[in-house]
C-alpha cells in the first residue's frame, strides 16, 4: 500500500495547527472574558456568542442579540460603547448604509422610473428617475420621455457616484445625484477594499498632486480618474448634458495612465495590509512610490508592498 | 413557484393549541396515526397509509449478471420519486429538498443498513444474482411521507417471496410457484422510520432563564409538518439497534432533550411497530393460506 | 466485510497512532480568497475543505428572495482527485443535495437572517481533500467562513464526528475507520451546549450512541476553543494592522491637518 503525507504549506500569518485531546484539556473559553470593563472597549474583541455584558444596564446595538438577559456578540470585530448603547462592530463586512454617506456604485439594472445600483451592501440600492439630474437645467420638470430614455442616461454596466438619500422599509438604501458632483464616472478605473478601510473625511473627492482624482465612496469602492478641471466640471447654468451623460472618456496621456494605475495599486496594497485609507496616507505612499523610483508594475510585487506599508505605516507612529 | 405557506391564523392556532399539548386532530403529542396495511394478491406489494398519506410499495425480482468487482452479492435498487400526484407542492421535473431526504433516508434504512442478506441473494457467483427493484410510489401526502414510505419498504421486503431456483453445474432452474413454493428473503433486521417534528415555544417573557421548552410531535401532520422548525428522524430495529439518526439543523435541541426520544419514545414505539407489523403479516399469511386449501 | 486493519489494538492506539479520542491536527487558514466576502480553508488531518461566503447580497433570483429573512444558498462540490480513486460528481447527485441541505438547515437557525430581509447569503462549499469527517469539515469550515464575512450568528457551529468500535468510542474518523466502525456526527452550539445536528448513518446500539454523542459533545467545545483562538487572532490582527494608522493618530489627524492637506493638494 502506498501512503501519502501531506506537507500544508504555511499560507499566511493566521495559519495554525494544534492537536488536542479533549477529555483532558480543561475547558478555557471563557478565559478572558468574565470581568473585562467596558471602558476599556476600544481593544476588546469578541466572537459570535461571547458575553459582553448585562442587558439590564445596558441596550444592545448592532452586532448583538440578547438572551437570558445578557448582551451577547454575533460577529467577530471590537466592542464599542456610546453611554448605554452597546454596538460590535464587525471587522470584516459589507456596507451598512447611513444617509449622507457618499457611495459609488455600478447600474444593474434598469426598472420602471428607477435603477438598480450594485453598491456593495446586503441589497442593490435603488436609484429613483425621480432623485437624478435631468439634461436641460436642474429645475426641469420630468417628462414621460425621460422614463422612456432612461438608458440614455445610465444603463446597465455604468459607474456612478450618488449619496445616500434615504431608506425603504426593507432597508434598500435609496440613492440621489442631484448635485452636480455627482453622477456617470469615466476617466479612470475603480478599485474595491473592504468598507470599514474607507474612513469618513471632511471631502471624500480628493483630489491628487499628480494629476488624479480619487472618489472615496464608504462603500468601500473607489473611483481612480483622471483629473478633472473644476471650470470644467461646475456651472449651474451650461448644465451640459452630453458631457454629464457621456459614455466617452476624454483622451488620457500616458503619464496620468501610469498614475492612475499607480494609485490603484497603491491602494490595493494597502487594502491588502488592511490599513484604512485616508488623504495623508496616501500622499505618503506616492511619494515614497516616487522617491523609490518603482515601476507601476512591481508594485504589486510582495516585498514591495510590504516595504512600502512599513515606509508608510513608520512615519505616521 | 415556492408552496404558499400556511396562514397566519392557522399557524397561531397550532402554536397555542401545542403550547397546551393539544394537536389538531385530536392526539396526544407522541402519538401515531395507526398504520393500515393492506396487501395485494402478489407476494411484495403493499400499500401502506398513516392517515391520509398514501404509498404503494412493491418488489420485483429478476436475474442480473453482478457487477466484477462484486460477484457474491445480491443487488437492490430502489425507486423513489414523489409525482405532483401526492401533492401539488411538488413538481415534475424538479427535486424538491422533500424528495432528496426522503430518497437518501430510505437509501440508507433499506439499503445501507444491510436489511437483506445480499450474499443470499448469489445464486451462481459471478454468473447469476438476483436483483431486486423496490419501487415505492407516493399516492397522497398528508404529512410524514417518509414514515409512511419507509414501512411500505420494509413491509413489501418482508412480504416478498422469490421462486426457487436450482443450481446444478452451471445450469440454473427456476421453479414456478406451483412446483416448489417461493422462499422469503433472508432479512438481518427490520427497521422502522419515526419522524418527530419540533416546534420551539416561542421565546417569550417565560423563557427568561434555563433552556426553551421545545415541543416535540410524533408523526407529523401536513400542516404540523410545514410549520415545524426542525426534525428528528430516527430509524431503529426491535433490538434497539439504531440505523439512521438524522437531525439535520433546524432548532437546536439539548443533549439530555434529545437522548430520551430515541431511548424511551422511539424504543417503545418501533416496539409497537414491530408487533403490528408482525400480526398483519400473519393474517396476511393465514388468509393465504386458506386460499390455497380451496384451490 | 471485516477488514484486516486493526481499528484500536492493544496498546489503546488507532491506525494511525492516535489515542481513542485524540482528534487530528486542525489547520484553520481565514485569509480571503478571490472577492469572497469571508473564507475559510480548513483540514481536518488529510480532510481539507475550502468554504467562502458570498453576502449578504442581492439575491439573483428574485423568486428566491423572502420577505421578511435572507435565503441561505448552499452548495457544494467535490473535487474529482479527493479521494483515492478518481470520480466525477454531477451536480445532481443526491448525495451532495443532501449534504448542501442539511449544511443549510443546519446553519439557518444560527444565521440572524431576519436582519437581511430580500438579501441571499451564498456558501459555495469545495471539498478539495477527503479522508473521513467530511460533514464536520464542512460545517466548521462554514461557521469560520460566515464569522470572517461578518454575517451575524448566535453562536459557533463546531462538528466532530464520533464512531464506536465494539464498546469503545473513537474521536473524529478517518475513512479507513469510518469504512469499519459506525460513525455519528454532533454539531454543537458551544455556548448553550445544544445540539443542532446529528446524524447516524449506520447500525449502532442505543447505549453505545448515547455513549458517543457525549463523547463527541464534549470533543466539539474543545474544537470551539481552537476555531475561537483562529477567529480571535485574525480579528486581533485586522485590529492592529488598523490601529497603526487610525487608531493612534486617527484623532489628531481628523481636524484641522486634513482640511490643510485638502488645500495644499488643491494647490498643485
Amino acid at each position: 500500500m502506498i501512503t501519502f503525507t501531506s506537507f500544508p504549506a504555511q499560507l499566511d500569518d493566521y495559519d495554525y495547527g494544534a492537536t488536542r485531546h479533549p477529555p483532558e484539556v480543561e475547558d478555557d473559553i471563557r478565559m478572558d472574558m468574565d470581568e473585562d470593563d467596558l471602558d476599556t472597549a476600544g481593544s476588546r474583541l469578541t466572537c459570535p456568542g461571547d458575553y459582553i455584558t448585562s442587558s439590564q444596564a445596558f441596550m444592545r446595538g448592532h452586532g448583538t442579540y440578547v438572551e437570558n438577559e445578557e448582551v451577547l456578540a454575533s460577529v467577530a470585530g471590537t466592542v464599542e460603547r456610546v453611554n448605554k448603547l452597546v454596538t460590535v462592530r464587525a471587522i470584516r463586512t459589507r456596507y451598512n448604509p447611513e444617509v449622507g454617506d457618499l457611495v459609488v456604485g455600478r447600474i444593474t439594472e434598469v426598472q420602471p422610473r428607477r435603477w438598480k445600483v450594485d453598491a456593495n451592501s446586503r441589497q442593490d440600492a435603488v436609484l429613483m428617475l425621480s432623485s437624478v439630474n435631468l439634461p436641460g437645467g436642474v429645475q426641469r420638470r420630468k417628462l414621460e420621455s425621460d422614463e422612456l430614455h432612461m438608458r440614455n442616461f445610465f444603463e446597465e454596466g455604468d459607474l456612478l457616484v450618488a449619496e445616500v438619500q434615504a431608506f425603504f422599509s426593507d432597508g434598500a438604501m435609496s440613492l440621489h445625484t442631484r448635485s452636480l458632483k455627482y453622477g456617470k464616472l469615466r476617466n479612470g478605473q475603480l478599485v474595491s477594499i473592504p468598507p470599514i478601510l474607507v474612513r469618513r473625511l471632511k471631502s471624500h473627492f480628493l483630489v491628487l498632486p499628480c494629476g488624479v482624482d480619487l472618489i472615496l465612496g464608504l462603500n468601500g469602492y473607489i473611483w481612480v480618474s483622471k483629473h478633472v478641471k473644476e471650470s470644467e466640471q461646475e456651472g449651474e447654468e451650461g448644465f451640459d448634458a452630453e458631457a454629464v451623460y457621456s459614455n466617452q472618456n476624454d483622451d488620457i496621456d500616458d503619464a496620468t495612465r501610469a498614475a492612475i494605475s499607480r494609485v490603484s495599486n497603491i491602494i490595493s496594497i494597502l487594502a491588502g495590509h488592511f490599513v484604512p485609507l485616508t488623504d495623508t496616507v496616501l500622499l505618503e505612499a506616492y511619494e515614497w512610490v516616487l522617491d523609490q523610483d518603482i515601476a507601476v508594475k512591481d508594485l504589486i510585487q510582495e516585498d514591495v508592498g510590504d516595504a512600502l506599508v512599513t515606509a508608510v505605516v513608520g512615519v505616521q507612529e | 413557484m415556492r408552496p404558499p405557506s400556511p396562514s397566519i391564523p392557522e399557524r397561531e392556532f397550532l402554536f397555542t393549541a401545542l403550547k397546551q399539548s393539544l394537536r389538531l386532530d385530536g392526539r396526544s403529542p407522541l402519538e401515531m396515526r395507526t398504520p393500515s396495511l393492506i396487501f395485494g394478491p402478489e407476494f411484495g406489494w403493499v400499500e401502506c397509509s398513516l392517515g391520509k398519506t398514501r404509498v404503494i410499495a412493491s418488489v420485483d425480482g429478476k436475474m442480473v449478471k453482478p457487477p466484477p468487482e462484486r460477484p457474491f452479492e445480491g443487488i437492490i435498487t430502489i425507486q423513489s420519486e414523489i409525482s405532483p400526484m401526492a401533492s401539488s407542492e411538488y413538481e415534475v421535473g424538479r427535486t424538491s429538498d422533500e424528495e432528496v431526504t426522503l430518497t437518501r433516508i430510505l437509501d440508507k434504512i433499506l439499503r445501507r443498513s444491510d436489511v437483506v442478506d445480499k450474499e443470499s441473494l448469489c445464486i451462481l457467483a459471478g454468473q447469476r444474482v438476483w436483483q431486486l427493484r423496490l419501487t415505492i410510489h407516493c399516492l397522497a401526502d398528508a404529512g410524514n411521507l417518509l414514515d409512511c414510505a419507509c414501512l411500505a419498504g420494509i413491509v413489501a421486503l418482508k412480504h416478498f417471496r422469490r421462486p426457487e431456483v436450482e443450481v446444478i453445474g452451471d445450469e440454473v432452474t427456476v421453479h414456478a410457484a406451483t412446483e416448489r413454493a417461493p422462499l422469503p428473503l433472508s432479512l438481518h433486521h427490520t427497521p422502522f422510520c419515526l419522524t418527530f417534528a419540533l416546534f420551539p415555544e416561542s421565546t417569550s417573557s417565560t423563557s427568561s432563564t434555563s433552556t426553551p421548552v421545545i415541543i416535540t410531535i410524533l408523526d407529523p401532520s401536513l400542516l404540523e409538518y410545514r410549520l415545524a422548525t426542525g426534525f428528528l428522524h430516527v430509524a431503529m430495529n426491535a433490538q434497539r439497534e439504531l440505523c439512521v439518526v438524522q437531525k439535520a439543523g433546524g432548532v437546536p435541541l439539548a443533549l439530555d432533550q434529545l437522548l430520551p426520544l430515541i431511548k424511551d419514545v422511539a424504543v417503545t414505539k418501533v416496539r409497537e411497530l414491530d408487533a403490528f407489523v408482525e400480526s398483519r403479516m400473519k393474517d396476511d399469511w393465514e388468509g393465504r393460506r386458506k386460499l390455497v386449501e380451496v384451490s | 466485510m471485516a477488514s484486516r486493519i486493526e481499528i484500536l489494538n492493544e496498546g489503546g492506539y488507532r491506525s494511525d497512532g492516535r489515542r481513542q479520542y485524540e482528534l487530528r491536527s486542525i489547520t484553520i487558514d481565514l485569509t480571503p480568497q478571490g472577492t469572497a466576502d469571508g473564507s475559510a480553508l480548513i483540514t481536518h488531518g488529510l480532510t481539507q475543505v475550502l468554504v467562502s461566503v458570498f453576502g449578504p447580497r442581492e439575491a439573483k433570483m428574485r423568486r428566491e428572495t423572502l420577505h421578511d429573512r435572507a435565503n441561505v444558498n448552499v452548495e457544494v462540490g467535490v473535487a474529482p482527485f479527493s479521494t483515492g480513486e478518481r470520480r466525477r460528481r454531477g451536480r445532481g447527485d443526491k448525495r451532495i443535495l443532501e449534504f448542501a441541505s442539511t449544511i443549510k438547515s443546519t446553519f439557518e437557525p444560527v444565521i440572524q437572517t431576519t436582519l437581511y430581509p430580500r438579501s441571499q447569503i451564498d456558501i459555495y462549499i469545495q471539498i478539495l481533500q477527503q479522508d473521513g469527517s467530511v460533514l464536520p469539515a464542512c460545517i466548521n469550515g462554514t461557521t469560520l467562513a460566515l464569522i470572517t464575512a461578518g454575517v451575524p450568528l448566535l453562536d459557533f457551529i463546531c462538528c466532530i464526528s464520533g464512531g464506536v468500535h465494539s464498546t469503545h468510542p473513537l474521536l473524529d474518523l478517518t475513512t479507513l475507520e469510518e469504512n469499519d466502525v459506525p460513525s455519528v456526527s454532533v454539531g454543537v452550539m458551544p455556548k448553550t451546549g445544544r445540539v443542532v445536528l446529528v446524524s447516524l448513518e449506520t447500525r449502532l446500539h442505543v447505549d453505545r450512541f448515547e455513549e458517543v454523542c457525549r463523547v463527541a459533545w464534549e470533543a466539539g467545545k474543545v474544537l470551539h476553543g481552537e476555531m475561537r483562538k483562529a477567529v480571535r487572532e485574525r480579528t486581533g490582527g485586522l485590529v492592529d494592522a488598523m490601529g497603526g494608522v487610525a487608531g493612534a493618530g486617527g484623532a489628531g489627524r481628523g481636524g484641522p491637518g486634513e482640511g490643510d492637506g485638502d488645500e495644499r493638494m488643491v494647490d498643485y
